[in-house]
């Protein structure tokens, strides 16, 4: 087992399936790692819209990551980029249901240019729409994701964590979405 | 028989549960409150995987989930109660006189704080309430520390005849761990009630004989836990002549290992001692002054309150809240550690090999998203009706979803679990003792009624109270995750129970006057709303409560929209405002106007008179639509002017304003529920496709 040490926020608004895509990202993860954390938002927190969890994998102790020390942002709705983007470590890549950066001011680009931040960028919501399922954003984000190597996970580690557990009409939905995802970057 | 070990990703909540299924829990009470709320459902998912699962029950309120489980640990059962740290305040009565008389079997009580706080009403930490119940309670780090302290809690619970608090917070709760799952262990302890009524029954004077007893006991378990090397972690061994030392518990210990290692100082590298307990009451003497003397100066890092720092010896040596080295407020997060942590090493001339991340600036705004009923909740029109049937209500309420009443300016107070009962007979009673006409009308929740809403409702029928009293009647807990109420018979472990109907408890409280209504029928709630506090303010006048039932629209969507009416909204039109016009149609002098104007707009200038402020008036129509005269004069522009009434006073997340006000329907939080449709006092909000 490759020792992994990785911390990632995963943010979005309630509805856009946040938590699962934490609990995928940390199923894919176990294969790396014998220690995994994460922190999720429960109750009237949930009632807000905002949702974040944070996930770190390997060498760590405590469930919450501190600003400025993950390795990815992955943010499935892009106000809540601009939320969790503090969370970004120097060279951390972010993640972002959005066609492009446009929803960021020139200043806040070049902020990030200058953390050396990679930002991967695709219009998961569009793409999921397109296919009938305006809720599997999150799940042609991750595709988007793995293919731009954003992710330190297997990418069959992370599409059999997409389909555990699920009845068989969403993981044929979730493969679908997921390659969808993987082409749009 | 070697089986292949189980590894899961669990909830901090569930791999409590798994801990005490996997010690044998034979009874488990509850009720729910976040962070806790997911442990008895865990412990009657992996009870399953028992010969004999445990018996679980949703009580009816914490007092009770702690007085049926404490009364079963009499009987050598091994027992648990769970709830939220508020919660237990509501226990207390029971709970402070749990540690004099004891247990014969194994108890733990679970009370999850919530430092932040994040869904609750205060920051308040349960250790200090253990501590003054004198029970011994544990402070878990994490999802996986919690299920391994079950053992050694129930051990000490057996071993020592007392109940054990296990104190986790919001973020062991709601964080997940991978962890290997173990075979749940079959207790087979059949009930044995032993008489000794100088015990179970004590009088004053025998309690001081149990007070001294305890004492004795609280000692001894001292002893114990000071000695436990597995309750005790030394993450860094005690040096001589160290700067700085750390003494921690909970989750902010393994925080602030992470943030220590991301100053690049290695925990077990050993430069700073570093004492984890896992018990911080009674206090492992023995550890703690190890590290003490060690140490120039001890950092103490805990949530939420000083509890360590209060118990621990050598005062003077101690940074923490009381030396201002750490905040009195607020959750111990990696950054308020990072500066913690930072601070204290510099101040005792520690050096840190790497500093703190740098963190990215950007000067972008995230939007605000304040908490919201959902789209399709019956709360909200139940809330609309109230502020459009009696504006000049004071309206008290209660916790649950439908504090969030507070958007639509429909809730003035929330307090504690059935306090809206109570402040509202307290209320209307000082408004009509001053000869003041403003009504009263209360909302709350069917759990928290059924929780604490009965009491105050016996008290304010016995005392002559008159106000309206609005149960919004879904038929579930809601906002802590739809777990039944005794309304429904349901019970948390499918074990026979029987409905409690609503209607008859609230009449056998001694009220007289009783209305159900579907709050989704807007004009109703309204009508009802206002026959209510008729009655209640009438000479013979008393409690009038309106049941207001609609299946909650997150739970059974289906139940509580069985029609869909999309909804469009038309418009823009341009802004007008209300006209004044007595010549047509002289004033009544009514004041109906003067009541319902949300915006403060209308000023009575003499009898017969009113003058309208153009600066504030924002054209709603209310005025108009409320004139018996005609005297108000606003037509129904039929378009969205953007007046902005459906947004303070319905305040719907699918009706969004642009940047000039108008109105249009955000499909994405939309459900069609066609609620909105008599909101609009202009006739703006219409069903799809209607004609103009």
């Amino acid at each position: 087992m490759s020792a992994l040490n990785w911390q990632a926020v995963v943010a979005g608004v309630g509805g856009q399936g946040v938590l699962f895509v934490t609990r995928a990202l940390a199923t894919a993860a176990r294969k790396k790692a014998s220690r995994i954390l994460i922190s999720e938002v429960h109750g009237m927190a949930q009632r807000g819209g905002a949702v974040v969890s944070h996930l770190k994998v390997g060498g760590y102790s405590g469930p919450l990551v501190a600003a400025g020390r993950a390795e990815l942002v992955f943010s499935l709705d892009p106000g809540e980029a601009v939320r969790n983007m503090a969370f970004l470590a120097p060279g951390g890549t972010l993640v972002v249901n959005a066609p492009d950066l446009d929803f960021l001011t020139p200043q806040a680009r070049e902020a990030l240019a200058e953390h050396q931040v990679r930002a991967v960028c695709a219009d998961a919501g569009g793409l999921a729409s397109g296919a009938g399922a305006p809720k599997g954003a999150n799940v042609v984000l991750l595709g988007a994701a793995a293919a731009a190597g954003a992710l330190p996970l297997a990418t069959s580690d992370l599409k059999d964590a997409l389909l555990l557990g699920q009845p068989a009409g969403r993981k044929k939905m979730n493969r679908k979405l997921f390659t969808l995802g993987q082409g749009a970057v | 028989m070697a089986k292949k070990r189980r590894q899961e990703i669990l909830l901090g909540n569930e791999a409590l549960a798994r801990g005490l299924v996997e010690c044998g829990v034979q009874v488990m009470t509850a009720y729910p409150g976040t962070p806790s709320s997911e442990i008895l459902p865990a412990v009657v998912r992996f009870g399953k995987e028992r010969k004999n699962p445990p018996y679980s029950e949703w009580s009816v309120n914490e007092k009770v989930a702690v007085e049926v489980a404490l009364s079963a640990a009499y009987t050598g059962k091994r027992v648990a109660v769970a709830m939220k740290q508020v919660g237990l305040n509501v226990a207390l009565d029971p709970v402070m006189s749990a540690a004099y008389i004891g247990v014969t079997g194994g108890m733990i009580m679970v009370s999850a704080d919530d430092p932040g706080p994040h869904s609750s009403q205060t920051e308040q930490d349960s250790r200090l309430l253990a501590h003054f119940a004198k029970l011994p309670v544990f402070d878990p780090d994490s999802p996986a520390q919690v299920r391994d302290l079950v053992a050694p809690a129930f051990a000490l619970s057996e071993r020592f005849g007392i109940p054990v608090m296990i104190r986790p917070t919001l973020r062991v709760c709601h964080g997940r761990q991978s962890l290997y799952l173990r075979q749940p262990k079959e207790v087979e302890r059949p009930a044995k009630f032993v008489k000794d009524p100088f015990r179970w029954a004590a009088i004053p004077k025998m309690r001081l004989a149990l007070h001294q007893a305890l004492n004795a006991k609280l000692a001894e378990i001292a002893d114990f836990v000071s000695q436990s090397k597995s309750l005790n972690t030394w993450h860094a061994p005690p040096r001589k002549g160290a700067r700085l030392g750390i003494l921690a518990s909970g989750v902010a210990a393994a925080l602030a290992r992470d943030v220590l290692a991301e100053l690049g100082l290695d925990v077990a590298g050993g430069k700073v001692p570093f004492l984890q307990t896992s018990v911080p009451y009674p206090l492992p003497a023995g550890a703690v002054n190890e590290l003490l003397s060690s140490c120039s100066r001890v950092l103490v890092i805990e949530e939420t309150e000083p509890v360590l720092e209060l118990l621990a010896p050598q005062r003077d040596k101690l940074w923490g809240r009381y030396s201002g080295h750490v905040p009195s407020a607020g959750e111990l997060t990696p950054d308020v550690l990072g500066q913690v942590l930072e601070g204290a090493l510099k101040q005792a001339r520690v050096k840190t090999p790497r500093p703190r991340g740098k963190v990215l600036a950007v000067p972008d705004q995230a939007p605000l998203r304040r908490p919201n009923l959902c789209p399709g909740c019956s709360h909200r029109a139940a809330f609309f009706a109230m502020r459009r049937a009696l504006p000049k209500g004071v309206y008290p309420s209660d916790i649950g979803c439908y504090t969030l009443g507070l958007n639509q300016g429909a809730v003035d107070t929330c307090h504690d679990m059935g306090a809206a009962v109570t402040f509202a007979s307290s209320l209307s009673r000082s408004f009509m003792n001053d000869g003041q006409d403003t009504p009263v009308v209360a909302t709350i929740g069917d759990s928290t009624f059924y929780h604490s809403g009965t009491t105050g409702l016996i008290n304010a029928v016995y005392n002559g109270a008159r106000f309206v009293l609005v149960i919004l009647d879904n038929e579930t807990t809601s906002m802590t995750g739809m777990q039944p109420t005794p309304e429904t018979g349901l019970t948390a472990d499918g074990h026979p129970g029987r409905k409690v109907d609503l209607i008859k408890l609230v009449g056998g409280c001694g009220v007289n006057w009783i209305e159900e209504v579907d709050p989704y029928d807007l004009g109703l709630m309204q009508k009802t709303l206002k026959k209510a506090w008729r009655h209640a303010k009438s000479k013979k006048g008393s409690v009038a409560v309106i049941i207001a039932r609609h299946a909650c629209a997150a739970q059974r969507p289906q139940d509580s929209m069985p029609v869909m009416i999309p909804v469009q909204v038309r418009g823009p039109a341009p802004p007008a405002l209300a006209r004044f016009d007595a010549k047509a149609n002289p004033c009544a002098d009514c004041g109906r106007c003067l009541a319902i104007c949300p915006a403060g707009a209308l000023r009575r200038v003499r009898k017969g008179s009113i003058k309208v402020d153009p600066a504030k008036c924002t054209g709603c129509r209310l005025c108009a639509e409320v004139c018996p005269t005609g005297t108000m004069v606003l037509a129904a522009s039929g378009a969205c002017t953007a007046c902005g009434l459906c947004t303070t006073w319905f305040a719907c997340p699918a009706l969004k304003p642009d940047a000039q006000g108008y109105i249009d329907i955000d499909r994405t939080w939309c459900v069609d529920c066609g609620m909105c449709l008599e909101v609009c006092a202009q006739g703006a909000i219409v069903r799809k496709g209607a004609k103009s």
